[in-house]
């Protein structure tokens, strides 16, 4: 066996010494990892998703002979129900009209009254809509990338279903962003049950139900309370519908999100002009 | 010449095989689905990747594949960085010694197999990223997913076997 020397250095040994540690090593690294994730973690961002565009993009690809599969399907099957649904819609819009008319006077009335009150409204409110990409779901995370991009959205964006709450933006890149659902461990929302009021914390916890956490001891809540967002913080703005109480038990109040989190396939991302804490974030790991 | 070069071109491509399979099926994890309950419990397609293709083809599954598929699951995954690079780590680790062991062994003992070595795998990413976050996490839904990875092993396994024996002929490499 020829063996590869040059003049100060033996190769082959040192070959075989780096495939003896490359494990340790990268145990090692991996741990590095996770420490600069938990420490430094806009470095780490910066390094991830930059892959997660291309990454993100061959989900895309893999899930298109499902995507088609889904489409004949829907297309069939709603053939079927179209004039059943047709009739159901003219109902609705019948009084959804009757709706509007009234919603039309509530509107002029709630103008002159804050107008008498001097109340400061709302900021603005943009959305864009975007197109879920990929989802991650199991004990580790409960997140999603969707197909937007740093022009469009920015960290900390509210993420909204037709039904409610589905977290917020996490990381974006050029052309992707990665989302955090409520259910995440990572997610803190702070909330409030809608009929008395009283503030906790939504906080997720990996499984599709999450907890509602610093809720005063004498609080009074039932199975079926409506939770909102309280707006404390200024990352959400008060009033968006979150969930609803699921189980109350001594130590653990479950809640049932509103938006089906496993049946998203767009969603939409709502800059409300308010920044709350995140801002603050960023600008110091600017500087 | 063109021979030749055909033959290298080939070669190159049955010995990225194993990777490239990994990585899809690894993808195949994230892709959005709507199956309602299964939603939330997902197997874990990369350990049954490596833990095959350690079985079968050591030779074409090195350090550099886990590496690789690690910095997929980085860059996708919004979990702990570096978690499943650990639980593909322990996996090949495992594989590394006990090759031998399973090789040709019936296709029971290679599940039984399977069943043990990926417990430890997600129990060990389980035990790092709960002390990550200062807390447990929820064991139920880990345990589903392992369950269903589990039932869902023969499946890959028969997709896998189909790779290996259509498209990487041993006596090009």
């Amino acid at each position: 066996m020829k063996r590869r020397r040059s003049l100060f250095l033996d190769f082959d040994r040192l070959k075989l010494l780096a495939k003896k540690f490359a494990l340790v090593i990268l145990f090692l690294i991996a741990l590095l990892l996770m420490l600069l994730n938990k420490n430094q973690k806009n470095v780490i961002d910066n390094i991830t998703t930059s892959g997660t565009g291309v990454v993100a993009s061959v989900v895309d690809v893999l899930v298109f002979p499902a995507k088609v599969f889904s489409v004949v399907y829907d297309f069939i099957y709603e053939i079927g129900t179209v004039r059943k649904r047709n009739i159901k819609l003219e109902q609705e819009n019948n009084e959804l009209k009757l709706l509007r008319d009234k919603y039309e006077a509530l509107e002029i009335e709630n103008k002159l009254l804050t107008e008498l009150l001097n109340f400061a409204t709302l900021p603005n409110v943009n959305y864009i809509s975007a197109k879920v990409v990929a989802e991650e779901s199991d004990a580790f995370a409960q997140a999603m990338v969707a197909y937007v991009g740093k022009a469009d959205v920015k960290k900390g964006d509210v993420v909204l279903s037709d039904k409610g709450v589905v977290g917020r933006v996490d990381t974006v890149k050029s052309s992707y962003a990665k989302i955090i659902t409520l259910a995440d461990i990572n997610s803190k929302i702070p909330v409030m049950i809608e009929k008395n009021r009283i503030r906790g914390i939504l906080s997720g916890n990996n499984t599709p139900f999450p907890e509602l956490t610093f809720i005063p001891l004498d609080a009074k809540i039932n199975v079926g309370d409506k939770i909102v967002t309280s707006g404390v913080s200024g990352v959400f703005p008060a009033g968006l519908p979150v969930g609803q109480v699921l189980s109350v038990a001594k130590n653990e109040i479950k809640v049932k999100p509103f938006a089906l989190l496993e049946k998203l396939e767009y969603i939409k991302i709502v800059k409300y002009g308010i920044d709350g804490l995140i801002n603050i974030d960023e600008e110091v790991s600017d500087e | 010449m063109s021979d030749n070069f055909d033959e290298k071109v080939i070669t190159h491509f049955q010995r990225l095989l194993p990777l490239v399979t990994s990585i899809v099926f690894l993808l195949l994890a994230y892709v959005p689905i709507n199956f309602g309950f299964f939603y939330n419990v997902r197997p874990d397609f990369g350990l049954m990747c490596i833990y095959f293709w350690m079985l079968h083809r050591p030779d074409l599954i090195g350090i550099g594949t886990i590496v690789v598929m690690g910095m997929i699951s980085i860059a996708i995954s919004s979990s702990v960085i570096g978690a499943s690079l650990i639980a593909y780590l322990v996996m090949y680790v495992f594989m590394y010694n006990f090759q031998k062991f399973f090789n040709a062994k019936p296709f029971v003992v290679i599940w039984y197999g399977f069943m043990a070595l990926s417990l430890v795998s997600i129990l060990i990413k389980w035990l790092v990223v709960s002390v990550y976050y200062n807390m447990f996490l929820p064991l139920s839904i880990l345990m589903l997913g392992y369950l269903i990875g589990i039932v869902v092993y023969p499946l890959i396994a028969i997709v896998l076997a189909f790779v290996q024996n259509r498209f990487i002929q041993d006596d090009g490499l």
